[in-house]
This record gives C-alpha cells, structure tokens and sequence, in this order.
C-alpha cells in the first residue's frame, strides 16, 4: 500500500469533469485507488462518490493506492493529480 | 521516462512522414523536367526538333521542372505545417493554420530586425560583410537561413502550444477567441518572440550546425562510413527520419555554391545541380548520405532474400518464397528496405548486425567511388533511373553501382547463407513448427460476425482490421493509431492487453513494442490497412462479447479483467424517463467534449424549455454538489445517475439553482428535485443543456434514444440496452 497527500490547485475543485477523467485514468490500473478527505473515502473509479466528497481547491486529500500494480499506478496517478488538479 | 522519449521521437519521426510523402512526386517531376530539358541531353541525342527551345513539349517539361523544384524550395514552410499535423492530438486543421501563419510572423519577425540592424538594406539587397550564406529568400523575404530546421521548430513548438491550449477557456467577454481560435492567436505572439530570440541565437546554432558537419565532412570517407552505419542501425526503433534529415536537408549535412546560390543539405544540393545546366559532375560529398543505398537496396538485400528463400524448408519454400520475393522486389523498385530487413531482425539479429555493417559500408564505398546518384526518398530502381541512368554516367558515374552492386549480392547470399546454416537461424521458412497457435482463424471471425449482426449493431470492416483489433487489446485499448513508410503505430493504453500472436494472424513482417507503443510493420501497403482500422474502429463495438466456447479456450493470455466492484449490472433492457422537459438529444450533442465523448458515462441531454428538474422514478438523493449545479441520484435497481444542469456551471457557485431536497432524501416519482434559472445559466455559463449520465453502466450496456423530439419530465426518453 502506497499513499500520498495532495492539495488541490484546480480552482474548481474535483468537479463532474475532471472527477470523469480521474475515474477513467484510475481504471487504467488493477490497483484499488482510495480518496479521502476528512475522513470520507471514495474509490476513484466510482465517479459519483468522488463527486459527493465535494473535493475544493485548496482542500487536502489522501490517495491510496493498493494492488499489484500499485508501483506504476501510484507514479501514474501522482502525476495525473500533477498535472490536472 | 525512457518509454516517454522513445514515444515523442516516434511521434517526432512519423510527423516527418506527410511532408517525406511528397518528395518522390516533386522528384520526379524536377527529374524527369530538368534532364529533358537540359540543353546537354538535348544536343548529345540530337533531339532539338523535339524538345528544343519553342516546342510544346520543352514547355510541358519546364513547367514540370518548376512545379517540382517549388516544392523543394519551399520545404521549410511544408515541414512545418506537416510537422504540426502530425504532432497535434486533435483538431490537427487547427494547428496546421497555425504553424503557417507562425512560419510567416517567425521570418518576417527576423527580416524586421535585419533591416533595422542594416544587415538587409531597404531594397532588400543583403548588406557587404554579411557571411554569405547566412540569408536567405524565403517566401519573399530576406531571412536567416534555417532551412528546414527552420519549419521544425515551428512545426514542434506550434504543435506543443496547440495541444496545451485547444480547449481553453476565456472569460466570457473573451470567449469568441476561446479554445482553438486562441491557438493561432498564442502561436502568433509566441513567434514574434522565437523571430526575435532566433535573430540572436540561430547564428550560434548555425555555427555549431556547421562545425557538426564539419565533422563528418571533415573525417571524409569514415565520415560516411560511421553515418550510413547509424543510419540502418535506427532501422528498427523507427528514428532513422530524425537521423539523416538534417543531413540530407541543413547545413549539417554541408554546404555548397550552386548556380550562384548557397544550398545546404546533401539532397538539395543535389538537386540544386540538376536544376542547373552547368553541372558537369554531381557533388559525391552531398550524395553521400544516400547514394550508397542503391548498391544495398537493389542488390544487396535482394542477395539476402534468396539466401533466405534457399535455406527455407522444402515443405515451407512456397510461403516463404511469396513472402520474401514481394520483399526483395519491392527494396529493389521502391527502396523500401523495412519488408526484407524484419524478415530476419526479430528471429535473428545477428543478420542484422551483418546488414548494418555491410549496408554502413556501401555508403562509404558509393562515397569514393564518386557515385552521385540522387534519391527523393529511397534508393530504389526507380529513383537509379531517373538521377542516375536518365542524367548519365558522366554526371552520376552510375555504372559503377552494377559491378560493386554485384559484388554486395554475393557477399548478402554467402554471409547469410553461411550464419543461417552454422547457427540454425530461423529465418522465413525456417521454424520449427507452426509456432503462433491460432488464435483467431477466419472461420472464427464470420462466426463471430454473423453472432454481432443479430444484435442491434452490425459491425463492418475487414478481417485484418478485425484482428489487429483484438491483438491491441480491443478498441478501448487503443489511444492512437498511425502509420510512416511501412509500419502501423499505435499507442495503446494498457500494454499488458496487447497479444502479439494474434498481430501475427494479419503476416506482418515485425512487430515493435516499447511501453505503450507498438509497431507493427507491415510494408507500403500498410496507409491501406491504417485507414481500414479506423473506418473499423469507428463503427467498431467497443467491447466483442464473446460468445464462443472454442474462442474462450484458446483466449490463454487476453487478461480482460474487468473491474467489476464498481458496476452494478443491469440485465436486459430498462427504460429511463426524463427527469426535464424540453427537446432530447444524444449525448454526444453535449456542447462540452467531455460528456459528449463519453468521458463520465453514457446517457443524454434535454436542452429544457422549464427550469425545474423532477426525480424520473423512485430514487435516493446520493449528494448534491456545493455548488448545486449537479445532483446524483441512485435508483432502486443501484443504478446510479447524475444530473448535471448547464455546462461550465460549476463556475456559477450556486447562483442561479434552488435545490429542493437534501442529500439522502428518498424521493418519489415526479417530486421536484430543484429549480434552476435558465435565463442566468445561459447568459453566465456555456450552455443550459441538462446532462443526464449514468455513471455507473457496464462496458457492455449502452444507451438508446427512443426519441430525439421535445420531451415532457416523466416520458420514457431512453432504452439502457444491457448486451
């Protein structure tokens, strides 16, 4: 298990789009990839949950990452928060 | 981050090939019009009352030496316009008028700064003490010379802005300049910029670009030598275009005086003199980076496939003698060598190791020998033709390629012959037995097909298209699909899905794969089979049910593990009524990318003529969004659905919506779930069209309209069809 913390850039938020591209990046990976934020998770795979955390810019958020490709999909997803959130 | 580079210059290196593709037509019409035009030619064959000066046939041929040689002098601007399409991801029409437009304000930017520092003067004559060379005429204006490096800068940083700024978003007094209208209007400014920065740094690459070509000009014959070695050995990893380009198109590959002008590059220069009456001999040191390649392409390679073909067992001398024969005749004719040379690179390496030497050295051979034969592409029969043969020995020393050619043909076969047999290769013809387990036989394919066409959705396309399919991994594994000379190149999304001995079925002659890319080289007919695959791939389904017990069997190494923890399956068909009233259309009218591709989920819209939204069934209220532009609900059945109102409305924070429920609340059928103010939505935000999508639907389950008319809430609007 593999976990890294993020404060979101995006000034929107993990609105309908980006929560959209997070969950199709996320299937990419056979690894289970958790979002937490204040204590509430979500999988990243499931659009709707991530949208009910109401992630905003400048919130903190745990990724976890678990699973047997969970080298490659921690780097993937680290770079994807990068370089979209 | 290896796989990362190797990706760009294969991207790189294939956007090199719309531009490339023109060279053979623009050769051989500068070809075929500048030696019949030649007054030399003319008087030595005695044809003046033909082709003389004043005939109509001098006229058709001049006016087809000047259509050709218009294309070589204006390669800079092709470059980077054809570069920019080839690197841009979408939209490619967009950043192709970009780059030109960019191409235009870089050079003009630069002739702007030459005239104020008095190195241009106003009459466009190039100021005393400025280094010959260094200026040059391009569309008209007095510029630094950049050659093709030139348009490939604009071509490259054009491309780069375009895909980072296509889908902009401006404020909305702006937002008639937005998404990829800003992209000409970025390239502009940042071009002014590069015209600016280049008149200062340009004449140090210059420099260092000739000090470069210097070298291997400077180190002569092993010059070449260590070129046409570095040049096969990029064969296989594709990166020989980056390679010998600027070789054969800058100033690193040298320079030289012709007709009064400067030309740079080994190909121009060549040519450059044929353009020019005056040549009596064609400069070996510019044809060195090429004309080595027709002693192995027409007689060397060809060598090696008859080495191959009688070393094939008896049983197998028929396939394999099909196989390498179209091989070897098409390196003759064309010069395209990619056929013959995966024939044995990935089963025996060690020939290839023996090609890269043998072929470095032709090179070198042809160099001093002063054969100057010049090539638009490859060094095919055709092009030995026209710039050797038709110019004649005297120009080219041509003959001299015959006797080494043969030569080169006799130590291919022996080489070959010998290593085959010592080390049991196996090469074409070879193996041991039928290695590749048939995975996806044609009768599989038209069961398959046939099975398809009772569903709702018929699927068209080829069997080859059908099977790379399958062999990349199914349609929604496949990010991206091209082609340069002889290969296919794809980008997959994950590599682990990709099944190579199902490639095999389609008898390509190699496949490449290096992280997400594959290659699968196939020879010149592979553009057919490229646009086969996308004609395939759009009316494809994006998942083939698969629906035979013999298939599952065989299937050993298709790892299609699905996620299934996050789908709720929904059997047969459901219907869904509309939660709006107003006018129902498909998803893929959404007037934003994101849902209209599908990015969160199937479903549809209703651009709405009420601003309220009713619950469509019996449903919880999972969350409403801080902003409360959205609302997921979650059906009876566990499916769930989100409600998104508007587009971009997530920037309105919740100005313009009155939820009237809470999070958790269980509503009934026809209860209003919120209010919206569609005036303020349209006139603050992109569009008022509300989205409706299912984000939680299985690869195999799809959305129907049942109609596309004007819709009360409540009336059945969509089927979910479940595969």
């Amino acid at each position: 298990m593999k976990n890294f913390e993020y404060t979101i850039k995006d000034e929107l938020g993990i609105h309908a789009r980006p929560a959209g591209v997070l969950a199709k990046e996320a299937k990419k990976y056979a690894s289970t990839i958790t979002i937490t934020k204040d204590g509430k998770s979500a999988q990243a795979t499931k659009l709707m949950a991530v949208m009910a955390l109401g992630v905003k810019n400048g919130n903190t958020v745990t990724v976890t990452v678990e699973g047997d490709d969970e080298e490659q999909a921690f780097e993937g997803i680290k770079a994807f928060f990068e370089n979209n959130l | 981050m290896k796989d990362k580079i190797f990706g760009v210059l294969q991207r790189v290196g294939r956007s090199f090939m719309l531009p490339i593709a023109i060279l053979p037509v623009a050769g051989l019409l500068l070809g075929i019009g500048s030696s019949l035009t030649n007054a030399t030619t003319i008087s030595t064959y005695g044809l003046e009352s033909i082709l003389g000066t004043g005939t109509i046939l001098n006229a058709l041929f001049s006016i087809m030496a000047k259509a050709g040689n218009v294309i070589f002098d204006n390669l800079p601007l092709i470059f980077a316009v054809g570069v920019a399409i080839g690197m841009a991801k979408k939209e490619k029409e967009v950043s192709a008028l970009s780059a030109m437009i960019s191409f235009f304000v870089m050079h003009a930017t630069i002739n702007a700064i030459l005239q104020i520092q008095g190195k241009v003067l106003a009459d466009g004559t190039i100021a005393e003490g400025v280094l010959q060379g260094t200026i040059a005429n391009v569309l008209g204006m007095k510029t630094l010379q950049m050659g093709v490096f030139g348009g490939i800068i604009v071509g490259l940083g054009v491309a780069a802005l375009h895909n980072r700024f296509y889908k902009i978003q401006l404020p909305n007094a702006l937002s008639f300049f937005g998404g990829s209208r800003f992209v000409p209007i970025i390239s502009t400014i940042t071009y002014v910029g590069v015209g600016i920065l280049m008149y200062f740094a340009w004449p140090v690459v210059q420099n260092g670009i000739y000090a470069l070509g210097g070298l291997v000009t400077g180190t002569g014959y092993f010059g070449t030598l260590i070129f046409g070695i570095i040049k096969r050995a990029l064969i296989p990893f594709g990166l020989h275009h980056v390679f010998y380009l600027p070789f054969w198109q800058t100033a690193v590959g040298g320079t030289m005086e012709v007709a009064g002008k400067v030309i740079e590059g080994g190909q121009n220069i060549f040519f450059a003199q044929l353009a020019d009456p005056n040549t009596t001999h064609f400069s070996a040191d510019a044809t060195r980076y090429f004309s080595g390649e027709f002693i192995f392409m027409i007689f060397g390679l060809p060598g090696a496939a008859l080495a191959m073909y009688r070393c094939a067992k008896d049983e197998k001398k028929k396939q394999a003698g099909g196989l390498l024969l179209s091989a070897a005749l098409t390196c003759m004719l064309t010069g395209i060598t990619e056929p013959i040379e995966f024939s044995f690179l990935f089963v025996a390496p060690m020939l290839f190791g023996v090609q890269v030497i043998l072929a470095g050295s032709a090179y070198m051979i042809a160099h001093m020998l002063n054969i100057a034969v010049g090539l638009t592409f490859s060094g095919g029969f055709i092009d030995l033709l026209i710039f050797g043969i038709l110019q004649g020995n005297d120009k080219t020393s041509w003959l001299w390629i015959i006797p080494v050619g043969i030569i080169y043909f006799i130590l291919y076969y022996v080489i070959f012959t010998v290593l085959i047999k010592k080390f049991n290769l196996k090469t074409p013809g070879r193996e041991d037995s039928d290695e590749e387990t048939k995975l996806y036989t044609k009768a599989d394919y038209k069961a398959r097909q046939e099975g398809n066409s009772e569903g709702s959705k018929q699927h068209h396309g080829d069997e080859k298209s059908f099977l790379i399919t399958q062999g990349l991994g199914g349609k929604k594994n496949i990010s991206d699909v091209d082609c340069c000379a002889t290969r296919l190149r794809c980008t997959v999304i994950n590599p682990e899905l990709v099944n190579e001995n199902v490639i095999k079925q389609t008898s390509p002659s190699g496949i490449i794969r290096k992280g997400k890319g594959v290659q699968v080289i196939y020879g010149p007919s592979v553009a057919v089979i490229k646009s086969n695959l996308e004609e395939y791939l759009l009316t494809a389904p994006d998942e083939i049910v698969e629906n035979d017990n013999v298939q599952e069997a065989n299937v050993t190494e298709q790892v299609q593990e699905e996620k299934n923890d996050d789908k709720k399956e929904v059997k047969n068909t459901r219907v869904f009524c509309s939660p709006f009233n107003g006018k129902a259309d498909s998803i893929t009218k959404a007037p934003d990318e994101a849902f209209a591709e599908k990015m969160m989920g199937d479903g549809f819209i209703v651009i709405p003529s009420e601003g309220v939204a009713y619950a469509p069934e019996d449903c919880e209220v999972s969350f409403i969004t801080d902003t409360r532009h959205a609302i997921g609900l979650e059906t009876q059945d566990g499916m769930e659905v989100l409600l998104h109102i508007g587009v971009d409305t997530v920037k309105l924070e919740g100005k313009g919506f009155n939820v009237l429920v809470e999070e958790g609340q269980k509503v009934k059928k026809g209860d209003k779930l919120m209010e919206f103010d569609m005036e303020y939505i349209r006139e603050n935000a992109k569009s008022d069209n509300c989205i409706v999508v299912f984000t939680s639907l299985s690869e195999e389950q799809e959305v129907v309209m049942k109609t596309e008319e004007n819709v009360k809430a409540l009336d059945e609007v969509v089927d979910i069809i479940s595969c």
